[in-house]
């Protein structure tokens, strides 16, 4: 018991931190609670360090302490921080501040949860804590656009959540345990396994707006703060599609997963930057943008099992997602919703836009950049996998994906009277928050050796 | 021993952050930074040149762990293939910088760019690893759309985007070749000099790669059908990236033709031989044809690097095809002497277009006439790049192309047909020279000033290279045939 709980300390310490931030919050002291909750996930990012190279389960198998688990900390707590810093910025001075800080901490827990199950008990759990508090989170600015956000994604989410726990209760039939390793055994009832998995692909599908569970995503993104879309576009996405491989390596090879997995993955990608080619809204294009980016992890996903290079590929996929992607929405944040308000920030304040540049031209995956090496390294794990068209197919999203971020890119450079005038304008954070995001998406292309040394020794 | 390769190769890029780390600098300042720091990097190169090469495979080799994880490291290093290459880039962006030196519109923007971009050339030519080699590649990509898009002419936007798009698409296919001949190495590496050695692909694997590649290199030479980017890119660029356009970038082309379809997948490129040599020879003929129908002089020019660089093509191929090793190293020798020649040739003539237009605003043939009379110096200058271009014995591309048709006859004496290309290149050139240089002298362009200093310095050591490399090209061809005439196929 004291060894299972010793291996859960940066898990118990987000948890704390959710409480003290809530705690503060009380005492009507947002600033203290904004400074718990950043002082304490950098804290349990410091705790999940030494675990690296831990390869275990805790509680009876229930939840594994392993590469993606501990990288899961070690990415999405740091990208937790940084979104807080961003939701300071939207939600300073409103009236129940702190709570914001708090939900994103327990949201992360969920995220958490989710990347390291073991168990189907806690697929569940992970999606109903992050779904909880992401609905608050969405619904806060309490405007009719936000209200509608979060309804939206209320329901949709209990739908899919229904669904999921309905065909979990198959797998559960058929293997006689909730334990994800005990369907590795289950051989005689194959229908029970591909009813279950398809419940799961809804349920976290959702969660990882995969297409055509992705409805509520442009949404929610656009009605939510800034901060919240940012957030909701890594944290929860990055634990759910964790989670996926965590499902995925336990399921018997012939009951046809990876092919699912691959056709999503086409499917996710290529609706994604069509949709994206038409936005008109800088948050809705980044929405659509990080659904198709979700289809790149799956190539990954489909490589569980099969390549050895599937589960590093993840990891620095998702650092570099993690960097780039929380870096384009904190300039969006600052210049404004629409294409047009970037018009002319390139001129105007020559630093951030290198800076989004960077960040653009690492999502559609050019070196020497983070997102080159992630994709780089997906591509590697589909081809090793067999699944060397998935590649073709994926390399060829990347050209349409150029056409969907130039549409940033060149407006930036236009020449505008007006430009930049509001940015950063309502402060300090966001340009913090794009200088860590930089300088993580240039080290993570550079310096991949430093994630890749964990998982792969 | 220095890394002198290494200093080489990032001197550029120190210069460009030297000029992001000032901010309020002066325009002469930047193009301070920016001349010297070419100048450097010409130093370097030509101490490259003094090491040489040497005729067991690389020479020069230096080499750091980067991502050991995956076998990937830096290494870069030169061959008698590479090294005239690198110093083609340094004397061109040298050149190019001079040149600019009088831009006032975004100075600081436009060097630092242009400095990334020759780190990036160089990188590519001296990559000793796939991954590096991939990186350099595309970084110049970056950096040449932002050069067009930002500096280039009336539809700027629109071109670099179709540049941008187009070779994108077009280098992706090499990623998926580099990951096929990881996956089958025996070791895991992307070390590219244990590619050539012992190429890790078979069979139906192998021509995949190969195809892949050569989509690759299609696009970047150009070869035909896939050179629609080309003139649209040229006639939008500033003068100084269509210099380095022509004159380096698509060199990344041929030479990856040679380092990675010819060298890592020998056997699959040799079955594949006959097919690539037809798509020289259409190239070549079809550039030279298309160049015959423009009125757009940068156009035109543009036109006859699509007829030069399928020479290569034809060369390469040739020696793919060659059972006889002295007639493939002439092969050889002839197409990497064609890509120096064509760099230091097409440079000078999209410098005399640039030239042109700054002092007319048009590059329509129809509108010029006489201009010899109105600007003699300038007006000879291009004679004789056009006498180079079209081939003319005792300038640059005369010992390049002679090489290419000779082993071409050894081979596969069809395919001299595609001498062809040089009676009607000869017909190009005779006919620009006469509506722009010859003719009635119009008033319209009365007083327009000749060559000024800046414009010399760019210009006269083009010019005096391009007819060092006709009358004796012997310093070029003994280091190019040291690595050629010991290939192994």
């Amino acid at each position: 018991m004291a060894r299972d709980l010793s291996l859960l300390i940066p898990e118990i310490a987000v948890l704390l931190t959710a409480v003290g931030a809530l705690s503060a919050e009380m005492l009507r002291a947002p600033r203290a609670a904004l400074a718990i909750a950043v002082g304490g996930l950098l804290v349990a990012t410091g705790l999940s360090w030494p675990l690296l190279g831990t390869d275990t389960t805790v509680f009876g198998g229930s939840f594994r302490i392993d590469a993606l688990s501990v990288w899961a900390k070690l990415i999405l707590l740091p990208a937790t921080a940084l979104c807080l810093l961003l939701a300071r910025v939207d939600v300073r001075g409103t009236a129940r501040e702190g709570t914001v800080y708090s939900l994103l901490c327990f949201a992360t827990l969920g995220a958490l949860a989710l990347a390291g199950a073991g168990d189907a008990m806690f697929l569940v759990l992970g999606t109903l804590l992050t779904g909880l508090a992401t609905f608050a989170l969405v619904a806060y600015p309490d405007s009719d656009a936000a209200t509608e956000a979060a309804m939206k994604f209320f329901v949709f989410a209990s739908v899919t959540g229904a669904i999921m726990i309905f065909g979990l209760s198959y797998w559960f039939g058929a293997a006689g345990s909730t334990l994800l390793a005990e369907l590795a055994g289950v051989e005689d009832m194959p229908l029970a396994v591909i009813l279950g998995l398809i419940a799961v692909v809804v349920g976290l599908g959702y969660k990882a707006s995969l297409v055509p569970f992705h409805f509520w995503a442009p949404d929610a993104y656009e009605g939510a703060p800034v901060s919240v879309a940012a957030y909701l576009s890594v944290v929860p996405k990055v634990g759910a599609l964790f989670a996926f491989a965590q499902v995925v390596r336990d399921l018997p090879a012939d009951s046809g997963w990876a092919p699912v997995m691959a056709g999503l993955a086409v499917v996710t990608m290529t609706y994604g930057y069509l949709a994206a080619l038409v936005q008109d809204n800088a948050v809705r294009l980044l929405a659509y943008s990080s659904i198709a980016q979700s289809g790149y992890f799956l190539l990954g996903i489909v490589a569980v099992g099969t390549s050895a290079l599937a589960l590093p590929s993840l990891i620095v996929f998702a650092a570099a997602y993690a960097a780039m992607n929380l870096g384009a929405f904190a300039v969006v944040a600052g210049a404004g919703r629409t294409l047009d308000a970037l018009a002319g920030l390139g001129r105007a304040r020559p630093w951030i836009g290198v800076a989004m540049v960077i960040f653009l031209i690492s999502l559609v995956g050019i070196p020497p950049l983070g997102g080159f090496v992630g994709k780089f390294l997906l591509f590697a794990a589909a081809i090793d996998a067999h699944y060397t068209w998935l590649a073709v197919v994926a390399i060829a999203n990347s050209v349409l994906s150029l056409a969907v971020y130039l549409r940033i890119v060149v407006p930036m450079y236009r020449r505008v009277e007006t430009a930049g005038a509001t940015f950063p304008g309502q402060g300090a954070w966001i340009g913090v928050v794009t200088w860590v995001a930089f300088v993580a998406t240039l080290a993570i292309g550079l310096a991949a050796q430093l994630i890749l040394a964990g998982p792969m020794a | 021993m220095p890394p002198i390769v290494s200093i080489t190769l990032f001197l550029p890029l120190a210069g460009a952050l030297a000029i992001l780390a000032w901010p309020k600098a002066p325009a002469r300042a930047v193009h301070g930074i920016g001349i010297a720091a070419a100048a450097g990097t010409l130093i370097g190169a030509l101490a490259m040149w003094g090491r040489g090469v040497s005729a067991a495979g690389f020479a020069q080799v230096e080499q750091i762990e980067w991502i050991p994880s995956i076998g990937a490291a830096y290494r870069v290093g030169v061959d008698g293939i590479s090294l005239p290459l690198v110093l083609l880039t340094a004397v061109l962006f040298l050149l190019a910088f001079v040149y600019a030196a009088n831009l006032r519109q975004q100075p600081r923007a436009f060097v630092a760019l242009g400095l990334l971009l020759e780190t990036a050339a160089i990188g590519t030519f001296t990559a000793l690893d796939a991954i590096l080699f991939y990186v350099f590649f595309e970084v110049s990509l970056v950096s040449m759309y932002f050069m067009i898009a930002g500096w280039g002419h009336e539809e700027r936007q629109r071109a670099a985007l179709m540049f941008f798009l187009y070779t994108l698409l077009g280098s992706l296919p090499l990623l998926l070749a580099i990951l096929g001949l990881y996956l089958g190495s025996p070791e895991p590496s992307f070390d590219m000099r244990a590619w050539i050695a012992d190429p890790p692909l078979a069979g139906a694997a192998a021509t995949w790669a190969l195809v892949a590649m050569l989509i690759t290199f299609a696009v970047k030479i150009p070869a035909i059908p896939v050179h629609t980017w080309l003139p649209a890119a040229h006639v939008q660029a500033p003068t100084v990236g269509s210099v380095i356009l022509a004159g380096v970038m698509l060199k990344f082309g041929t030479y990856g033709l040679v380092r990675f379809a010819l060298q890592m997948t020998p056997d699959a490129f040799r079955d594949a031989g006959l097919i690539i040599l037809a798509l020289g020879v259409v190239s070549a003929l079809y550039g030279a044809f298309a160049a015959l129908a423009q009125t757009d002089l940068k156009r035109l020019v543009a036109y006859t690097s699509i007829n030069h660089m399928g020479y290569v093509i034809v060369g390469v191929a040739v020696a793919a095809l060659a059972l006889d090793p002295g007639v493939r190293a002439i092969a050889l020798d002839g197409a990497v002497l064609q890509m120096v020649s064509h760099g230091l040739v097409t440079g000078a003539l999209f410098f005399l277009v640039g030239m042109l237009q700054d002092r007319t605003h048009t590059r329509e043939m129809g509108e010029f006439g006489g201009l010899l009379k109105t600007v003699p110096a300038l007006g000879w200058s291009f004679v004789l790049a056009a006498f180079a271009s079209l081939g003319l014995p005792g300038l640059a591309h005369f010992p390049a192309e002679f090489q290419v048709f000779l082993a071409t006859l050894r081979v596969e004496p069809v395919a001299v047909i595609v001498v062809l290309g040089i009676a009607i290149t000869a017909g190009v050139y005779l006919k620009a020279l006469r509506e722009t240089f010859l003719g009635e002298d119009r008033p319209r362009w009365q007083g327009l000033p000749d060559l000024s200093l800046r414009e010399w310095l760019a210009l006269a050591p083009l010019l005096a290279l391009t007819v060092a490399v006709g009358v004796a090209p012997s310093w070029l061809l003994d280091v190019i045939h040291r690595t050629t005439a010991a290939l192994a196929l």
